[in-house]
Formats: structure tokens, sequence, C-alpha cells
């Protein structure tokens, strides 16, 4: 019997909106975690395939020799595909034209992940393959067409083989982003290396293999390979790699998160209120049913059944408006990736589900056991029962709560317990502050009677329930305007890395003497350009005498710091600057000294993230191999590097007396249009060794990327703002009923409709812009070093929030608390008392 | 158990009430006896503050008594708990307040159904309609509280006190809140209903004239029965 008046009563207190706010704030909270856990782990997913598409495969062994066969035979006992590769360098004639190519050739089974981008003849569109040419023809990079006068289906030599040109090679998904491979690419079928007789003993040849297979068969065969690889003989993996993409997604990951805990706490006070209120409006209600004979149990059932069903039409309803978000939002981002998104696995549904739950439990806890409690004498005491203050146990219930959601949603506990024990401080400050504030107001000499005085007294003698809301709106606010500052500082960051004027040309292979005429080339052309950077290349053999043994790079997953990406067996490319380049950062030490630009000691700057790898200090002496020439230069410096950004960037910088000791090219970037392309062609032809490399595509994918995720901020960033609304909501809902009984009064006593409708404005209005100015205040400090914790940007402050907080804030609270109220004061005066009864 | 105290529905023995306070123990009800035979009317009447309320509460087993003890047809409240003291509210007496106390997300006819329905009564529609045509609000059925009038409510309530045929009808001011006009319809209307269905009748009160009606009156002055006298329907009983 029970069943029936609890499902009556559940319907009838659904219909009158009493539980809107419950079932809002936790559809809320889940749709938050679903569409953002889906979202992200579906970027996550794609990040991870891209990156393997990076390398064409999972795992990467490169070495400068042959490998043993046993090697590729063990691999396909793991149950690993392989594909092999060769690079090596060799020329190329046709037309009576010679020049030299970067070959790579590979077996049919390349690429294992991505695909190679071709086309059918200069002109016409480009498409995708999964495997390269068939043995007796070749693919030509583009300018090998210029350069040679082809055409497909012309024939060229390639050492002492002739091949039938049947592609315009485009893209390989391993194709060199920032290496200095240039643009005459030759891709050829590993079985006719040897007909080209061009790699021979001695030859300067690279061997790689590549492996895919799922992560326990790559580390089983890790685990095999491990002892048997040579110290020449480098494993890679996807992570081993550097992109300014992966750094801004994961960056834009991290915004996800912590919007996405934004949202739970928001979601997580507006259901504690509501939850405390609804179970508040019950006790007359219940002490009715517990005069009337209604056992304790059968009240318990009742309210229990009403908590199942609210929680779980919300979780339904929370998961499917977050997946038909998640499923737009991924479909969007897929759109301008050019790519389709992985699916996420049941993790989203389960754990967006569960918070739900707990949201519900937890937060309706007290409150529920506070109203089986309720005594039924209330019917004759009215009073009896009536808690004011929020009880001890229902905050430490709600922020316990609130802490293991948040630590459950983000997986990390060191993020979480910054956030979450600043949001404590922020309430003990808010707290003291708004006590303050309020007992400030009263020593402001108002005329009585005017609907200022009114407000102000109104809001003194709710001192503590305001300080209450005071904090639940500051909160709100704090989180909102951190967000959308935060918001816009990471797109104008992402923006300033992709500028309109970014380079998207890199020129290498730029002989000494060819500096200076090709610069003019570029003025005289109106082409702008960045300055001409010397590259050579060098190995780090010793530190301080001590022979540095060329380490194997770690397997990824051992070491999780940037350091492990970079490795320290590569060759980097070094250069010589006499000034410190935009983006970097002196982190210890000093930038060159007069000795170092003039004397003869020669200094270098190292990248922060290879002082740990090389275990280097400031004073130490590298011994760096150019050319098998020993080099000795001293640290004198150690620079933080943004890497983020599409603009060459060095591992280690050597002071300028450097000049005139090692052979180098030297390296520029311009930015070129359509226009340009006629004189392009005449410049390499003028000047037949240098090389460019066209990084257009992936400028412009950086900037679709960035506009998208921006997009998919803004979506979050609105689901806050609507959590932030329903704080709000519930907060002024809470109160309702108390200001109704003041209108009453007040309306009896004959103020005048106007007076209290602007006192209430006026209320809301101060309530909302004192918060909104702790809000700002608080939120920008946070800002502050949340920035450079975070996501590694310059943090400042943000001297326009400090308005803009006290301002949103009153127009905020005022709009969304006087239109509450001036429903309520719309009734007549016995319509009011009638409802109060 | 005597056969008089059988007769008396209602049975009240050394009845005393006191509650702490931050000044110390303050004693609202001291030392009352009287008793109330099933059937008859009797009202409870003394100035505000004199401790009838709290005498209501304790005749209910809404609140327990510091000591002494109320037999309620014949079971001792004082040794029955929480959950028991419900069981006999639910089977025995029926509640009249002065605010009506109607469950605002309910309707007129749902309001008069929960007390039977809160028993386990399959039977709680008919009867709940019959009641309220009784009352005068067939047209009221499916009306929300905050849709009728103050008469209006009371008048579900008078309904809803009724509905399981209770043995005891507690009414608390029950036109206090109403104007005389309104007031008088509603205290015909009890009287009227608690004839029909032999119900004992105790009333809290703070107006003579109503308390006229009835068959005794108890007085209390100061948390003490002062005396009970016979009220003007002494004779009719």
């Amino acid at each position: 019997m029970w069943v029936k008046l609890a499902f009556k009563l559940f319907s009838r207190e659904f219909r009158r909106g009493e539980l809107t706010i419950i079932f809002a704030a936790i559809a809320l909270a889940v749709l938050t975690v679903f569409s953002l856990s889906s979202i992200t782990e579906r970027i996550g997913l794609n990040i991870a395939q891209k990156s393997s598409d990076f390398i064409a495969a999972d795992r990467r062994l490169s070495s400068n020799h042959a490998f043993d066969p046993q090697i590729l035979i063990k691999s396909s006992e793991f149950g690993l595909e392989t594909a092999k590769m060769l690079y090596f360098d060799s020329m190329l004639f046709a037309n009576d034209e010679l020049v030299l190519g970067s070959v790579k050739a590979t077996t049919e089974t390349y690429p294992l992940r991505g695909k190679i981008i071709i086309k059918d003849s200069l002109t016409s569109p480009d498409y995708e393959v999964d495997s390269g040419p068939k043995a007796g023809s070749v693919w030509l990079s583009e300018g090998l067409f210029y350069t040679l006068d082809l055409k497909i289906g012309d024939q060229v030599e390639l050492g002492a083989g002739l091949f039938n040109v049947s592609k315009v090679l485009v893209k390989e998904p391993d194709a060199p982003f920032f290496s200095l491979s240039g643009n005459k690419r030759v891709l050829l079928n590993y079985d006719d290396i040897p007909t080209t007789q061009a790699v021979q003993a001695g030859s300067r040849v690279f061997h790689r293999l590549l492996f895919s297979g799922n992560e326990q068969q790559l580390s089983d065969y890790y685990a095999w390979l491990k002892p048997e690889l040579k110290s020449n003989q480098n494993w890679e993996g996807i992570k081993d790699r550097q992109s300014p993409l992966g750094n801004n997604l994961e960056r834009a990951e991290r915004f996800l998160l912590l919007a996405g805990l934004f949202g739970i706490m928001l979601a997580a006070v507006a259901m504690a209120v509501s939850a405390k209120r609804y179970c508040e409006r019950q006790y007359d209600p219940v002490a009715m049913m517990k005069t009337l004979g209604g056992s304790r149990k059968v009240i318990r059932n009742i309210f229990l059944l009403h908590l199942s069903l609210v929680t779980t039409f919300s979780i339904a309803a929370g998961l499917a408006i977050g997946f038909v978000l998640q499923t737009i939002g991924a479909d969007y981002l897929a759109t301008f990736m050019g790519t389709e998104l992985p699916q996420a696995g049941i993790r989203p549904w389960l754990l967006s589900s569960f918070i739900g739950l707990i949201c519900a439990m937890m937060f309706s806890l007290k409150p529920l056991l506070d109203l089986f409690d309720i005594p039924p004498l209330r019917v004759l005491r009215r009073n009896l029962g009536d808690t004011l203050a929020v009880s001890r146990l229902h905050l430490a219930l709600s922020f316990i709560t609130i802490f293991v959601l948040m630590w459950i949603f983000s997986g990390e506990i060191i993020t979480t317990l910054i956030l979450f024990a600043s949001t404590l401080l922020v309430i003990a400050i808010l707290f003291g502050i708004s006590r303050l504030l309020f007992a400030a107001g009263r020593s402001l000499g108002l005329r009585p009677g005017s609907s200022w005085s009114l407000a102000i007294a109104t809001l003194q003698k709710r001192a503590n329930a305001n300080a209450i809301q005071l904090i639940s709106f500051a909160l709100a606010i704090k989180l909102m305007l951190f967000l959308v500052v935060l918001k816009t500082d990471i797109i104008a960051d992402w923006q300033m890395q992709v500028p309109p004027d970014a380079p998207n040309m890199f020129i290498i292979n730029i002989a000494e003497n060819e500096v200076t005429p090709i610069e003019q080339f570029f003025n005289e052309n109106n082409i702008g350009h960045e300055a001409f950077y010397p590259i050579f290349s060098g190995r780090v053999d010793a530190v301080n005498g001590d022979k540095f043994a060329r380490r194997v790079s770690k397997q990824e997953g051992e070491e999780k710091d940037e350091d492990a990406k970079e490795g320290v067996s590569r060759e980097p490319n070094l250069t010589w600057l006499d000034t410190l380049p935009e983006g970097n950062e002196i982190t210890e030490g000093q930038w060159f000294s007069d000795e170092g630009l003039l004397g003869d000691e020669i200094e270098v700057s190292v990248f922060d993230g290879w002082k740990e790898s090389l275990d280097l200090k400031l004073g130490d002496t590298i011994t760096l191999l150019v050319n098998e020439q020993p080099i000795e230069a001293k640290v004198t410096s150690f620079r933080d590097v943004d890497w983020g950004t599409l603009k060459p960037n060095f591992v280690m910088i050597l002071s300028p007396n450097m000049a005139g000791l090692v052979p180098v090219t030297y390296f520029s970037a311009a930015k070129l249009q359509d226009k340009h392309t006629q004189d392009i062609s005449q410049l390499l032809q003028r000047y037949p060794t240098i090389s460019m490399i066209d990084i257009k595509s992936q400028i412009e994918q950086a900037q679709s990327i960035i506009a998208q995720v921006s997009l998919a901020i803004g979506f979050v960033l609105s689901i806050v703002l609507v959590s932030g609304a329903l704080v709000l909501i519930s907060q002024v809902q809470a109160s309702l009923a108390e200001r109704m009984q003041e209108v009453v009064i007040l309306r009896t006593l004959g103020a005048k409709g106007r007076l209290i409708k602007l006192a209430t404005l006026y209320e809301f209005m101060l309530l909302g812009a004192i918060s909104g100015l702790v809000a700002a205040i608080v939120s920008d400090v946070a800002l502050l070093v949340i920035q450079q914790q975070l996501f590694s940007i310059k943090g400042q402050l943000h001297p326009y929030i400090w308005l803009l907080g006290p301002f949103s804030g009153a127009v905020f609270v005022s709009s969304i608390g006087y239109f509450m109220v001036a429903r309520t004061m719309r009734q007549n005066t016995q319509g009011l008392l009638r409802k109060l009864a | 158990m005597s056969v008089l105290s059988q007769l008396n529905v209602i049975q009240v023995s050394g009845l005393t009430k006191r509650v702490s306070t931050l000044e110390g123990s303050l004693t609202i009800l001291s030392d009352i006896n009287f008793s109330v035979k099933s059937g008859e009317s009797v009202a409870i009447v003394g100035a505000s503050g004199s401790g009838k309320s709290t005498l209501l509460s304790l005749l209910a087993g809404l609140d327990v008594a510091s000591e002494g003890d109320v037999h309620l047809d014949g079971e001792a409240l004082s040794s029955l708990d929480e959950e028991a003291r419900a069981r006999v509210r639910a089977e025995k007496i029926g509640f009249v307040f002065q605010s009506f106390m109607l469950v605002q997300s309910l309707t007129a006819l749902e309001n008069v159904m929960l007390p039977a329905e809160l028993a386990g009564d399959h039977d709680a529609k008919k009867q709940a309609i019959e009641l309220l045509e009784k009352v005068g609000l067939t047209h009221r059925l499916e009306h929300y509280p905050s849709q009728l009038s103050g008469g209006e409510q009371q008048r579900v309530a008078i309904a809803r006190a009724f509905i399981g045929s209770p043995k005891i009808l507690f009414a608390d001011e029950p036109s206090a809140n109403l104007d005389s006009k309104n007031g008088h319809l509603i205290e015909t209307l009890l009287f009227d209903l608690n004839k029909q269905n032999g119900t004992t009748l105790v009333l809290v009160t703070h107006d003579e004239q109503l308390a006229k009606q009835c068959q005794r009156i108890i007085h209390i002055e100061g948390g003490q029965l002062e005396r009970i006298s016979e009220g003007g329907a002494a004779n009719v009983g």
C-alpha cells in the first residue's frame, strides 16, 4: 500500500517542481562526467593512434647497421607484425639532370600504422593507400618532379637501376616533420635495393624495423629483445616523440578535466543545498503522517523510494543527454581532425552512473536521516525539528563526498588535493570576509525606509544564512570566472603558437655562401622569413672527461618525464646564437658572457630536460663529437624550451665563438603564399642543394584542432555555467519560504510593492557584487598558480576580472533571485498567507 | 483493569510534564488526573501558555510524560515506544488541527485517504468520498489545498479525522484560524459528525462558547487542573 502512496507523492512532488533541482543536479553531474570522460577518452585513444601513425608502427627499432635476422624471426613468434625499412641517399638521373635524393625502401607491409598519401599526377587530388610501390617502380615527392622535369610514366635512374615513376608521393605517416631530409624523397620497394647497387659496404644507411601488435605482445617481445640490443640500436615507442599538437591536446584534456571537476563540484553543491531544502519541505507532511499513525518504516520506505526514483531518472537522463552531446561533439571533432574517433569503452558509462549514485546518496543521507527523525509533535509545535544551521555531519559528509567524487573523476590525487584544499581555504576566507562585510554594512548611515536600508537590514538579519549563500555564490562565480579566463588564456596561448603570419616552409641545407643571396631573394620578393640559424650535428661524447656510453633509450612507460622523450642517444641539431631565442627562458645560470661571445672558451646553454638525463650541472664541461672532431663546451645555463611552438628549437645552443670551428649549413623558415610558387622554383633551380619542408598542412591541422578544441572547451564551460546557475537557483529557492514570510509581513504592514521589489533586487545585487568581488580576487590568485603549475602558461593578473566579477555577480545573482522572488510578489497577500499556513 | 476504567476511554493519572531549559527544569503540567468516557465530548480550556496543548500532545501520544500515565482505550502509553504509539494513533485516533495540516501535494480526496492508506486500508477511496460528501466538498475532490479556502481546508481535515472510524477525536483550536462564519460552520460540522459516529471528542480551545458545546470542560491554569465543569451539552450526551 505504501508503494502506491509513495509513487503518488513522488509524481506530485515532481510535478510541483520540488525535485527539479535535485534531478537537474544529479543529471548534470552525470552528463558532465559522461560527456567529458568519453570525449577525453576518445581523444586520448585517437592521440595514441595518431602517435602510432607518426612512426608508422607501435614500436620502432633503428640502427646504422643491419639487424640480426633473429630479431625479425623472433618477433613473429611473439605474434607481432613487422615491416623493414632502409634509408639511404642516392643520385637520381633523368632528363640530363642529376640530383641527390633521400630514398626510403620499404617492404610491402609498410606502413603498419597510418596511411601513405599519394597523387596520380601533379595536378590530381591526393588519396590514401596502405602500402608502398610495387617492385620496379618508384614514387617521388613533388620537388623531384620539378627538379628532374619529370611526369608520371617517365623513367628515372636511381643508382644503377632504372625505375618507372608511377605516383607523386605526398606524405608518409612517418614523414619527417622537423628533420633535415628535405623534399627530395623517394619511396622504393625493399626488394629493389640490390638493383640500385647504392648500398655497399661502408655506405651511410639507416636500418629500421617496425613492429605492431597489442601492448602485451609488444612488452613481452621487448623483454626478450632488451638484453639482445646493441649500443647502436635504438628502441622507440610512441611516447618518445614530441609534437606541438600532442602538447596542446594534452593541455586541452587537462582543461576539460579541470572543468569537469568544477562542474561536479558545483552540481554537488546544488545537490547538497536542494536535498536539504527538499527534506525540510517534507518536515510537515512527515510529522503529519506520523501523527496519523504512519510508522517510521513506512515513512522511510516512502522517501527512500523517492530518492531511488529521482536518482534512477536523473542518471538515465544524464546518460542520455550526455551520450547525445558527446556523439555530436565527437563527430564534430572527428570531421575537423579528419579521422574517425575511436569509440570509448564502458568506463564513462560506469563512472558517470557511479558518480550520480554517490551524489544522490551522500548528499541526501543526512537530510533524510533528519527527516525520519522529525517528531510527530511538530504538528502542534510548528518549529520543532527546524534546523537553521547546516549540521556539521552534513557538511563533513558533503565535503568528503565532493573530495571522493573529484578523486574518482580525475584519478589524480595531487590535483584533487590542491583544488580541494584551496576551495576549503577559500570558504574559510569567504566566511570571514562575509561576516566583516555585513558588520561593516551596519555603520552605513542610510535613510530609514529606503529600499537600500531595507536591503542591508535584511542582509544583516540573515547574516549566517547569507554567509552560506555568499560562499556558494562566490564559489560558483569563482569557478565560472576561473574557467572563462583560463579558456581565454589557453586559446590565446595556442593562437600565439600558430599566429597567422607563422612560417609555413622550412628552408634547410643552405650553404654559408648562399645565406646572403637567399636573404636578398626573400627581401626582393617580399617573402617574410625568420633569421638564418647555423646548424650542425653533434653527439654528446663525454661529460667532464667521462665518456658517455650510448644508452639504449628506455621502454616507454618506464620513465614519464619529458627528458625521456628526447633521449640522449640522438645526435641533436646544434646551433650557435648570440641572443636567447623567443620561447626560451633561462632557468639556471646566465646567458653567454663576454667570454662566450668573444673569448676562446666555448659555452653551452642546455635544455632543462637534458639536465637530468645527462646528470649535468652548471660549470660542467661537455665534449661534443662533431664530424668526429671533439669540441669542449662549458655549461653556463639551462633553458626552459617551449616545444609547443612551431618554431625551430634547440636542445643545445653554443656560444657564437664556435663560428668557424665546424662546417655548418644554415636553416631558416619563411611564410610562402601561392603567388610565390614560381619564384621558389627559380630559387630551387639556382640553389639545387637547398631543401624545403612544407609544414602548411601541419599548421592548418593545428589551427583547425585549436578551433575545435576551443569549441569543446566552450561547450564544457557552458555546462559549468549551467551548474553555477543551478547552485544560485537552489540557494535562492532554499531561502524562498523565509522571504515569502517577510514579504507577507511587509505587505501586511503596508509596504509598497515597489519598495519590497527594489529591496529584494538590491539585496541580491549586493550579495552578487560582494560574492563576485571576492570570487574575482580569489580566482585571479588561484589562476596564477594553476596556469603555471598545470598548463605551463606564463601566469599574469587579469585586472578586468576584478570589475567583471562584481558586475557579473550582481547581474547574475540579482536576475535569478529577483525573477524567483518576483513570482512570489505577484500573488496577493491573502494568497501568500494561505500558502504559508 | 476495572470495569470503570474500561468504560473510560481515556484515563489520565498523575500526568506531569517537565522540560529542561537553560534556567533549569520547567514544569509545564503537574499531576493531572481525569478520565473521559467513551462517546463523551470534553473541552480543555485555559489561557495561552497554560499547558493545554501539551496536555493534548500527551493524550494523543505525540509526546511522552515525565511522570504519570495516559491509558488510551486500555493501553498505557508510557509503556509504548514511538512505533507502537503510532499504531495506536492509526487505529484509534483522529485529529483536527488549528493550521489544518494538509499535505500540499495531495488532493482533497487523497488527503482524506492518507490515514487509511498509511494503515493499509484498501477501501479508503469509497469511505473518503462519503466523508467529503458529508462535509459538503463533493465538488472539490481533486482540488489541492492551495486551491481551497481556509474553511474548505478545515472541512477536508475533519473528513480526514473521521476516516477509519476512530474511537477518539482530538481537535486543537479547530476554528481559531477561521472567520466567525466559517468557524461556526466547522464547529457544527465537527459536533454533528461526532454525534453520528459516536466518537469521543477531546477539544482544546480558549473559546468559552465553543467549550460550552461539550459535555464537560476541563480548566487548566498554570499547568494544573483547576477544575472540571459541566458544559452546555452535558444533558444531551
